[in-house]
């Protein structure tokens, strides 16, 4: 097989690819919009961090 | 031979880094368990699989939920907290009493995971290993010992026959 017709079958392969990547961001980015519109807002459940630790008190 | 020995023996734990988060983990528990100190604690995380079809691209989404996972042997109540792979937070823990839940047992099949029904409509798959090397994703923390003693509670105490 020619190189010529090689390097356009992998052209063809990448668009689909990089098509496909797209179209399931563009969906997902959808539904997400479309999920905050008709979904109540729900309260988020209490987030508690991490203490932050006590520093030794080295001082003289 | 160094190399290759080292090579074949796969990769090595940080203890020192799995030290700090199960002190870390023991910190967080402590904080929104009451009598938390009366708790054994391992990490387990949730895995929420997801199939779609958006069309011509289709495949599926996987969901962790990370937790820290403790039990206290006396009460047989398994505590289930949730938390973030670099131990930063965590969320309000929810008990499992033996007493309260429906039904407990430990799954075969896809994954052996541990499996608490507390009511007829929800439930959840607890998944617990040794270790996870992959820090992006769970909590980096050394167990075996922990979990071993875990899988006894729930096998022979916790699970319903």
């Amino acid at each position: 097989m020619p190189l010529r017709e090689l390097g356009v079958i992998l052209l063809v392969l990448v668009v689909i690819f990089v098509f496909g990547q797209l179209w399931f961001h563009f969906v997902e980015t959808l539904l997400r919009w479309l999920k905050k519109l008709f979904v109540r807002h729900k309260e988020p459940s209490k987030w508690h961090p991490l203490p932050v630790e006590q520093e030794e008190n080295s001082d003289v | 031979m160094g190399f290759f020995s080292k090579l074949f023996k796969g990769p090595e734990i940080d203890m020192e880094k799995s030290n700090a988060n199960a002190k870390k983990m023991r910190t967080l528990f402590n904080q929104v368990v009451e009598k938390g100190d009366s708790y054994q604690l391992i990490f387990g995380y949730t895995e929420d699989v997801s199939r779609f079809n958006y069309g011509f691209v289709h495949g599926s989404k996987t969901k962790i939920g990370n937790l820290i996972v403790g039990w206290n042997e006396s009460s047989q109540t398994i505590v289930v907290v949730p938390t973030v792979p670099d131990l930063s937070g965590c969320g309000d823990p929810t008990y499992y009493r033996r007493s309260e839940i429906l039904k407990a047992y430990r799954n075969k099949y896809p994954t052996d995971a541990f499996i608490i029904y507390p009511d007829k409509r929800s439930y959840i798959g607890i998944n617990a290993y040794d270790w996870l090397e992959d820090e992006s994703l769970y909590v980096y923390v050394s167990q075996e010992k922990e979990l071993a003693a875990f899988t006894d509670f729930f096998m022979n105490r916790f699970a319903t026959k």
